[in-house]
């Protein structure tokens, strides 16, 4: 029956005589594990498609929901870390491959005529690869996306005469927003997608057209056909390449930052792993040379890669032979420049906030949220006027969510009964900083720490006291010291001191007493805590 | 370019070229199976998924009198997706004896929202003249069956209704 059905099928359109074409393809004797790059390319194209169409299904390209809807990927939605995690892994996996497959063929001198076009569809695709990466990792909308694409905008800036257009072409106008994410996503999931399949099917079409280039050494014997004896390679190299992304997004989570903050310029951005190599050139070249790094160096990389082909025009096959040597001598600098500029960047970790790093601040609005006396909990509870604060997004600005936790009423309307006259403040300024910094910390996924008691009481009394002049983790006043790291410096007792009196301790200080303003406990839980900050 | 010595399906068994045929079939169905699994869960799960049910404060049995609906709205705030909404819901509560009953106003024909009318102690729709009874019977018009009714429970003097 399913044979009379495919006989028919095949008469109306001759897809057995197309399947054959396409899987008898006859191999020279000697094609071995070296020609499988492509298939693996394939296959992971197939992955980054079918999982990003999953992903768009739950994506929200807007600032207040692109961050949230990701996160719901993350949390709420059955295998959703998975697919995410094949996604951004699979980013990865993608460019190694096209990068290998880029240097199998170079070693084997398949670009040379009549196979230069071929070349060239094939370069277009790793720099629309390469544009893929970028575009995609602005879009979970967090602290990473925002800053790292601050920077790669700025990148564009530099470029001689057209730099100021370029970047506001790039964000949609001089602020890095809502319009910057809904054209990166247009280009991430209609633009770039149709450029890819366009030359992928190009290089595929003209790969059969002018036939494989086969080992650099003939061996005698008869061509081999492609299925099943080349196929069995590719699927064992596609096999260990598959297992692998799914051994990876499996055992380590995607990552996701906190919710992009445009007002806190603390952050420091570093981009992907295959941008390293770019962003660590800029260190060399600072100010009026950056255009050497961004401009020059790229552009001389990639018209290199360009012309090969047309340079490198002898019969020569062999990387080490007399002929090739200038071409060889010029792709290993190449490739060793990325890969020492990219183990630099690697390296070259700054010191920024650690995500798991709580400091007192969001331990301080942890326990306003969700202490015995929360005010959230007057409507943020389960059945009532809002939703629980776990499922709450963090989606309003920052000013938004602070007037909100002042003052609830006025903002969110519809709260106030009829027996509500006057508006219940929940809660004051600081204490609403709190509670948006330990909003900021829940909503990233990041666990708490264990809450003694002696550490509630000094994230109370800093959030109440000394926030208004110290720094912890990010988090805080400028007018006095940064205190993430105070521990290095001073050991409790002396912190105490200077809590206690500060120009006791440096003669003169603008930090004023607090031996009467705080109590004797709360003064000891400070000192302790800040003592282990180190 | 299809070279005609080359080797057809049809051409006769060779063991190692079918077994290879059948190691390639497996490999591509494991792969394929998986990503199905991984990204078929992802796309099929909210479909599947229950609507979870609350039980909200509808008020309090003091404010109810004996078979009069007196028309509640309950503010249900619910997870759509990555975004929270809240949803609306009128029902008449109507008390009968120590029972109180929970109507929902949507009317059952095409979804208006139903009044009561004091009046003629009627619930009435004011979209094609459907009406009903107290208890949420179809008295008059189009609606193909009663007011759905929802589960109710009291605690002390509160009613609780299940949404």
């Amino acid at each position: 029956m399913l044979t009379r059905l495919l006989d028919w099928f095949d008469s109306r359109t001759g897809y057995r005589a197309g399947l054959a074409h396409l899987l008898d393809e006859r191999l020279p004797q000697g094609t071995g594990w070296a020609f499988t790059t492509g298939s693996v390319i394939t296959l992971l194209l197939g992955v980054q498609f079918l999982s990003g169409v999953v992903l768009a299904m739950y994506y929200v390209p807007s600032p207040a929901l692109a961050y949230d809807s990701v996160q719901y990927v993350m949390r709420s939605l059955p295998m959703g870390w998975m697919v995410r995690g094949l996604h951004v892994w699979g980013a990865s996996f993608l460019v190694v491959a096209t990068s290998v497959h880029m240097l199998r063929v170079f070693t084997h001198a398949a670009y040379k005529a009549p196979r230069e076009v071929t070349w060239l569809t094939g370069l277009v695709s790793l720099l629309v690869i390469l544009a893929f990466s970028l575009s995609g990792y602005l879009l979970p909308w967090d602290q990473k996306a925002y800053w790292a694409t601050t920077v790669t905008v700025n990148v564009a800036r530099s470029t001689p005469f057209a730099g100021e257009f370029i970047a506001n072409l790039l964000r949609g106008g001089p602020e890095l927003g809502a319009l910057t994410l809904g054209r990166w996503y247009a280009a991430h999931v209609f633009l770039l997608p149709s450029i890819l399949v366009t030359f992928v099917v190009a290089h595929l079409f003209l790969m059969r057209r002018h036939g494989i280039s086969g080992p650099l050494r003939r061996s005698s014997g008869p061509a081999t056909s492609f299925f099943p004896w080349h196929v069995m390679k590719d699927t064992v190299v596609m096999a260990i390449v598959f297992a692998s992304l799914i051994a990876l997004a499996y055992l380590v989570r995607a990552p996701l930052d906190e919710v992009a903050n445009p007002a806190d310029a603390s952050y420091i951005p570093r981009p992907e792993w295959y941008f390293l190599s770019l962003f660590q050139l800029l260190k060399y070249f600072p100010g009026p040379l950056e255009p050497v790094a961004t401009q020059l160096l790229p552009g001389l990389a990639v018209g290199f890669l360009a012309l090969l082909p047309f340079l490198d025009r002898r019969g020569e096959r062999r990387p080490w032979g007399r002929e090739r040597l200038p071409f060889t001598f010029g792709m290993v600098v190449l490739v060793a420049g990325v890969v020492t500029l990219t183990v630099l960047g690697l390296q070259d970790r700054p010191e920024g906030k650690k995500a798991e790093d709580w400091g007192l601040l969001p331990i301080a609005g942890l326990e306003l949220a969700t202490g015995e006396n929360s005010a959230c909990k007057r409507c943020h509870v389960s059945g009532g006027p809002a939703a629980p604060l776990e499922s709450t997004g963090l989606r309003r600005d920052e000013e938004w969510l602070l007037n909100h936790m002042i003052d609830p009423v006025a903002i969110a309307p519809g709260v106030r009964t009829a027996d509500d006259r006057a508006p219940r403040s929940a809660m004051g300024r600081f204490g609403a900083q709190a509670v948006v910094a330990y909003l900021r910390r829940s909503h990233a996924g990041i666990e708490p720490p264990a809450l003694e008691p002696s550490l509630r009481l000094a994230a109370m009394t800093y959030a109440s006291t000394c926030v208004v002049c110290h720094k912890i983790s990010g988090e805080g006043g400028t007018v006095g010291p940064d205190l993430t790291e105070i521990g290095k410096r001073r050991d409790a007792a002396g912190i105490r001191e200077v809590i206690e009196d500060a120009s006791m301790v440096y003669g003169e200080s603008s930090m004023p007493s607090f031996k009467d303003k705080l109590t004797g406990a709360q003064i000891e839980a400070l000192a302790d805590y800040l003592a282990t900050r180190k | 370019m299809l070279d005609q010595s080359a080797p057809t399906p049809d051409a006769p068994v060779n063991p190692r070229r079918a077994f290879l045929v059948r190691v390639i079939q497996g490999v591509h169905a494991t792969i394929g199976a998986t990503l199905t699994f991984i990204l078929g869960s992802a796309v099929l799960a909210p479909s599947l998924a229950r609507r979870e049910r609350l039980w909200l404060s509808a008020g309090n049995t003091s404010a109810l009198r004996e078979g009069e609906p007196v028309a509640v709205t309950l503010r249900v705030a619910r997870q759509d997706g990555a975004t929270e909404v809240v949803d609306r819901r009128v029902v008449f509560l109507v008390k009968s004896g120590d029972q109180v009953r929970a109507i929902d106003s949507t009317c059952t024909h095409l979804g208006c929202r139903t009044r009561f009318n004091a009046e003629l102690g009627q619930i009435e729709c004011p979209c094609h003249g459907g009406a009903y009874d107290v208890t949420g019977r179809v008295v008059a018009g189009p609606p193909p069956h009663a007011l759905d009714e929802l589960p109710t429970r009291i605690d002390g003097t509160r009613v609780l209704v299940q949404v």
